[in-house]
């Protein structure tokens, strides 16, 4: 009788031992570019360092550049030397780069593949790499249509004999509704949505995950975590940079398709959803998606009572005087690119009805700051002689994701004194601080999720596509018109931002 | 990481009281401000005068992961009834509002019989509602009173199975305590040193087709240096346990040590031998009737090479880092760890049958 068993490494089985993923190789296409050589590179040479990767693994880079494999190695190590000098060392790397190959080829070709096949085929008797395959899209976006079909075609899209293959898509999905939805069509002709992994690396930020830990391993905030206590929610993702060298894809993106879709929506689908029942793919996928699904649709008439953009003008930012967009490199000198959005939002379900979540985010704001800032209803009462609480405000719990991660909570105390005199004070906890260590690269930790098959920190098709639900209606408007309203740089955005609260009667706060 | 040491002055004897007011006050910033507390656990070490400026500056590594309020005592029951306190912060800042955030150290230095009742000091010091972690980091009497009492205090308690003199009878005390259902979680640091060691060696066996090898290993071969004799023979006790190895005849020869064992599937040689002059674990190597994995150290000490080899065809190879075996960050990964470590406890029980041979 056969022998039926399935063996198991039992050295492996023991939960103070790191998981490991299974033998398998990783191709990047496009991997002349920069993300592979200043991001995946690196991440994945820490992860082989500190012991995270299995004995078989392998990369194979692909790209149109001519280049040998040692010249891709040898490119890829000044990058990595560049970033750590002196930090590398010469048998990690060395034994490292033995499995790094390159493959030059147009990835609109069939022959490309053909020969990628083979090589996969030949890594998989030499290095031991099993038939596992992750195939990680750093090329244009343009042509991810063209691999997956190519891919599926040659039928590596297959999952054969226990093996598995992946595939890996950067931002941005799409530019708007339909082409996302016409871009997951793609991916999904050819690989099942359980082996697509859309990589936000936001999601892989320690920080990001902490707003989880923090709702849902702490059961004092849940109870109040709703409309019955919070009057409003402020979500500000501020970057303190210009757009640089990155012009020419700014004039195309802009900060709508930049940085709401993606990292805001992430920021506030982890603050507005439910508790899910297990910290798996599936059940926090599902949650992230029902918050998506219950925001009100924007009307597309009236855009502007839900909708402010804004675009920098020469200011001055810590103590530096900088140029406006449309001084900057590769811009249009008459551009209405939107470097800053403010949002009105509303999540219409039980828990959040009638509660406005107010968004900004630009660039060229004062500072660096990403936070949630929750304010609770005022108190219904006070006992307090009305004079005494003059400057009293309401709590506001605010979750600070950078700079310094950590919490800080706006409470009324008692001045000293013989009076009654109650003034705010803000208590604040560094847990960030608390902890010195730095954390893990982004993609360091998403890339050891991607091979280990755990797609919970990754975007689902339907998050993508209802994140663009959300805001088409203002994209398909502002396309429309020639209409933006301008700051000076090193500020918190246009007034038209600060009349969006105003007309509520509230007012943004200064992170 | 930006730090900064400070020291409270004067010593001698103070009151609960006067301790949190003067750990208050060393919170206290040049301009007035009061630096943040961090706290996520507490840490009593016992150690000795020897061992105390060693052990001080472990602490404050620590600090930067696990910020503690850290209880130093330097014990010397031979003395004269005395107790010394001395108090000192570690504060640092870290991003860019300047906020100061300190962890505490209290040294206590208890000699006469106030070194035999520890725990009297210790107890009111700690922060509530935080776990307690009792590190002891040089030789310990685990049958004491002295040693009963302070674990009582202790969620976990770290030891080091290499720090007494006779390394047999400290794995036997150790087994015995991680038995005992009356003693908290028990870790031991040459434990966690052996992790990276166990991992490489898991890694070996990650392909499908050579995962059966571990029912076919034949011998073993480990090399160790002198004072890793008992690194080494927790490596050979937890592969026997988790393989199901019967440890069943011991021989010596000239410091080499041959230990049979009976395996599900065969028979299995397993040499000790201390010829590495200069890494605890030098190289552990399993033989198959085909294959043989191997993981040692590199020339760069730093790294430790891994290969698999069938017969004369290197099938696999890899260089990685080892890790670093700082006393500080053996400690930390401890204190990562809460509750009874199972694999720990087969490992020790199949390593002291070794020893009963």
């Amino acid at each position: 009788m056969a022998d039926t068993r399935v063996l198991q490494n039992v050295l492996r089985d023991e939960q103070r031992l790191p998981s490991v993923p299974e033998p398998g190789v990783m191709v990047i296409f496009g991997a002349s570019g920069d993300l592979t050589s200043r991001k995946l590179v690196p991440a994945l040479y820490d992860l082989a360092a500190q012991r995270r990767l299995p004995l078989e693994f392998a990369m194979v880079g692909i790209s149109r550049t001519e280049m040998s494999h040692e010249e891709f190695r040898s490119k890829l190590r000044k990058t990595l030397e560049e970033q750590r000098s002196g930090e590398v060392s010469d048998d990690v790397w060395e034994s490292f780069s033995n499995g790094i190959f390159y493959m030059p080829g147009d990835s609109k070709k069939t022959e490309t593949y053909d020969e990628l096949k083979e090589l996969l085929k030949k890594l998989d008797s030499e290095r031991g790499t099993q038939g596992n395959r992750a195939f990680y899209l750093s090329s244009s976006p343009s042509l991810f249509p063209a691999i997956v079909q190519h891919l599926g075609e040659s039928g590596m899209n297959a999952e054969e004999n226990g093996a598995w293959s992946r595939l890996v898509v950067e931002k941005p999905f799409g530019r708007d509704l339909k082409s996302a939805e016409e871009l997951n069509a793609e991916l999904q002709r050819y690989f099942g949505e359980t082996q697509i992994y859309r990589i936000d690396h936001y999601l892989g930020k320690e920080t990001v995950q902490n707003i989880l830990a923090l709702r849902f391993s702490n059961g004092i905030f849940e109870p109040i975590w709703n409309q019955h206590f919070v009057d409003h929610v402020q979500i500000t993702v501020a970057e303190d940079i210009g757009v640089g060298t990155r012009g020419a894809f700014y004039e195309e993106a802009g900060a709508l398709r930049d940085i709401v879709q993606n990292h805001v929506m992430q920021v506030l689908c982890l603050t507005a959803m439910e508790p899910p029942v297990a910290f798996d793919a599936e059940s926090v996928r599902e949650e992230k998606v029902k918050v998506l699904k219950a925001v009100r649709p924007i009307p597309e008439d009236d855009v502007e009572s839900y909708a402010v953009r804004g675009q920098y003008e020469r200011g001055w930012v810590w103590g530096e005087e900088v140029p406006g967009y449309r001084e900057e490199e590769n811009v249009d000198s008459e551009s209405v690119r939107e470097t800053f959005v403010a949002l009105k939002l509303f999540v219409d379900n039980w828990r959040w009805a009638g509660v406005p979540f107010y968004i900004r985010a630009g660039k060229r704001m004062p500072k660096k700051a990403t936070e949630v800032a929750i304010q609770f209803h005022a108190s219904p009462h006070t006992p307090f002689a009305r004079d005494d609480t003059e400057g009293l405000e309401p709590n506001v719990l605010v979750v600070r994701v950078q700079p310094e991660e950590g919490l800080s909570l706006k409470i009324g105390a008692k001045v000293p004194g013989s009076g009654f005199e109650v003034s705010s004070v803000n208590m604040d906890l560094l847990y960030g601080t608390a902890f010195l260590e730095e954390a893990p690269d982004a993609y360091q930790r998403l890339l050891l999720d991607l091979m280990l098959g755990d797609p919970t920190l990754f975007i689902r098709a339907d998050e993508a596509e209802g994140a663009w639900k959300i805001l088409d209606p203002v994209m398909d408007r502002w396309s429309r018109e020639r209409h933006v309203s301008f700051y000076p740089a090193g500020t918190w955005g246009p007034g038209e931002a600060d009349d969006l609260l105003s007309q509520d009667g509230r007012e943004w706060r200064r992170p | 990481m930006i730090g900064e040491s400070r020291r409270a002055p004067g010593g001698g004897r103070m009151s609960i009281g006067q301790i949190e007011h003067e750990l208050g006050r060393l919170r206290t910033n040049g301009d007035g401000t009061l630096a943040l507390r961090s706290s996520v656990l507490n840490l009593i070490v016992v150690t000795d005068e020897e061992s105390a400026n060693e052990i001080t500056t472990s602490v404050s590594k620590l600090a930067g992961r696990y910020p503690a309020r850290a209880l130093v005592f330097v014990a010397d029951p031979e003395g004269e009834s005395n107790v010394d306190v001395g108090l000192s912060a570690f504060c640092h800042a870290r991003g860019g509002g300047g906020a100061q955030v300190c962890a505490e150290q209290i040294t206590i230095r208890a000699e006469g019989p106030p070194a035999a009742h520890l725990e009297s000091l210790a107890g009111p010091l700690l922060i509530p509602d935080l776990p307690v972690f009792l590190w002891y980091p040089g030789s310990f009497s685990p049958y004491s009173p002295e040693f009963a009492a302070m674990a009582e205090l202790a969620d976990r308690v770290i030891l080091d199975s290499a720090a007494s003199e006779d390394y047999e009878v400290c794995l036997r005390e150790i087994a015995k305590l991680v038995e005992d259902p009356a003693t908290p979680a028990i870790g031991d640091l040459q434990w966690v040193g052996l992790s990276p060691w166990r991992s490489l060696l898991a890694d070996t066996f990650g392909a499908p087709e050579r995962v059966g090898e571990l029912e076919k290993i034949e011998r073993v071969e480990v090399l160790y240096a002198p004072g890793g004799e008992n690194r080494a023979l927790l490596l050979i006790g937890w592969l026997a346990s988790t393989l199901g190895w019967k440890p069943e005849r011991a021989t010596r020869n000239d410091g080499d040590q041959t230990v049979e064992f009976s395996g599900p599937s065969g028979d299995i040689s397993v040499e000790l031998s201390p010829d590495s002059p200069d890494a605890r674990l030098r190289r552990i190597r399993l033989y198959s009737e085909e294959y043989s994995f191997q993981v040692s150290r590199h020339r760069a000490f730093s790294d430790v090479r891994t290969t698999v080899m069938r017969g004369e065809d290197l099938l696999a190879e890899r260089t990685v880092h080892i890790g670093s075996f700082d006393l500080g960050v053996l400690v930390g990964e401890e204190m990562g760890y809460r509750g009874h470590d199972e694999a720990y406890g087969a490992t020790l029980r199949t390593a002291v049958e070794v020893l009963d041979l």
